[in-house]
């Protein structure tokens, strides 16, 4: 028996129409009828009051989960290390940083924190800071059964010493509470034609790199993907055909499956960003990975029975 | 819920007595995918039928609160979150006239996540707005 996904939604996909067209309930409505299992959020955007929510707040969400059979999957948040034009972040104030979203994540019931860290070059380099801040919590993630989770985040790729230190770290602590979270735009092999990360003019010609794709063969998943517990399946534009026009499923799916993966693909769409287009998006990128892990799975079991 | 567009039509006022208008007004919503501490953002630049209203000179106020340019980067604990507006309140003695105008605002936010070359990153919109009361 192949191992099978499981499927949810980041809300980072609904940026802009949350909070001038769409609230939470309507996200979890849309979220639901995609027939995901589970809810990626974004802690400052989607918790109000952040880091302290009110009461009747946390009621609702754990409402809404029961109500719309919906676990809660990743928690994003950031370690903002440049806090002061002139000063950054000590490793104390980034363990607190990370301990206060641990706490935060494990009451509204996550199972794995995304912290995003500064960095210090355009290979996005984390601050050095990042290995204390994260040693320091991980008796309490493990308390809280955490796992926190760095992206591998284009541009850099699975072969880069930003990663590979993510794996030594790893490696050293023989921690189970620290892993690696894949953005699939690291595979983006075509350029994209609306990126809606927050695209200016500056970041048009300056980071074409990045624009155009960094085209990461996935054959290199295999070289971490023991320590890939989630994944963030981003993408920015699938047509009416459902044609992906930046992210290469066919080939990230099988890949996947070969590989045995079963954790989460947890929808990130970064597309044009007008008034609602990314409910239908995500919907579409749901309707293509689904087919593509049926095809496997039916030239699998076909394979099995000759 | 707020427009979709960074600059709200609500909130485009003049301020201070009438017939002696000590500036005027302009509400944007968080333009940022994400709730930021008020020390990430490093000021906002507006524009009114293309004269430039520098950041340096305008006060920024979240709720009741108002902070200089300089008082922005202490606020490390304050946050702007997604779903609320902030107000850049602009000194021009006399205020702006009766009419529509064509408003432009530049929020400097630094994302410590991007590369140091793109720091700080100015967001930029544009539309028209109503001035009512002159």
């Amino acid at each position: 028996m192949v191992a099978s996904f499981r499927y949810g939604v980041s809300l980072y996909s609904y940026t802009d129409d949350f909070g001038t067209v769409m609230t939470l309930d309507d996200a979890f409505e849309h979220v639901a009828d995609t027939g995901s299992t589970g809810v990626e959020i974004l802690g400052e955007t989607t918790v109000p009051l952040y880091p302290e929510p009110p009461a009747a707040w946390m009621d609702h969400w754990f409402a809404q989960l029961d109500r719309y059979k919906l676990e809660p999957t990743n928690f994003a948040c950031w370690v903002d290390t440049r806090i002061q034009i002139g000063r950054n972040m000590s490793v104390e104030e980034g363990a607190a940083q990370i301990e206060q979203d641990l706490r935060l994540a494990h009451k509204l019931g996550f199972r794995f924190i995304r912290p995003k860290f500064g960095v210090i070059d355009h290979e996005l380099t984390p601050d050095p800071i990042w290995e204390g801040a994260v040693e320091r919590n991980l008796d309490l993630a493990a308390q809280l059964d955490l796992v926190i989770l760095p992206e591998i985040h284009s541009p850099t790729p699975i072969r880069h010493p930003v990663t590979e230190a993510y794996v030594n770290f790893i490696e050293r602590t023989g921690t189970k509470n620290f892993g690696l979270m894949i953005d699939t735009g690291i595979f983006q092999d075509r350029p994209i034609h609306k990126w809606g990360g927050g695209e200016t003019e500056e970041i048009k010609k300056g980071a074409l790199s990045f624009l155009n794709g960094i085209k990461v063969p996935v054959e290199h998943l295999e070289d971490v993907i023991q320590y890939v517990p989630f994944i963030q399946a981003k993408f920015h534009d699938i047509d009416e055909n459902l044609h992906d026009h930046q992210i290469p499923w066919e080939r990230i799916v099988p890949m996947l499956k070969k590989l045995g993966y079963s954790g989460y693909l947890s929808s990130e769409y970064e597309g044009a960003r007008d008034p609602w287009v990314a409910i239908e998006q995500v919907r579409r990128q749901h309707a293509l990975i689904r087919m593509l892990e049926d095809e496997y799975d039916a030239a699998n079991a076909e394979t099995a029975h000759a | 819920m707020l427009e979709r567009s960074h600059i709200q039509s609500t909130g485009f006022r003049n301020f201070g007595p009438e017939n002696a208008r000590a500036g005027f007004e302009v509400r944007i919503r968080q333009a940022n995918y994400r709730s930021s501490r008020l020390s990430l953002i490093e000021g906002v630049d507006i524009t009114v039928d293309g004269i430039l209203y520098p950041a340096e000179n305008n006060l920024f106020r979240l709720g009741e609160h108002e902070y200089t340019h300089a008082e922005l980067d202490d606020a490390t604990e304050t946050r702007l979150y997604v779903g609320d507006y902030f107000t850049v309140v602009v000194p021009k003695p006399g205020g702006l006239a009766r009419g529509v105008h064509l408003v432009g605002s530049a929020i400097r936010y630094r994302h410590p996540y991007f590369p140091p070359e793109f720091q700080p990153v100015i967001v930029r919109n544009e539309r028209h707005a109503t001035i009512i009361m002159p």
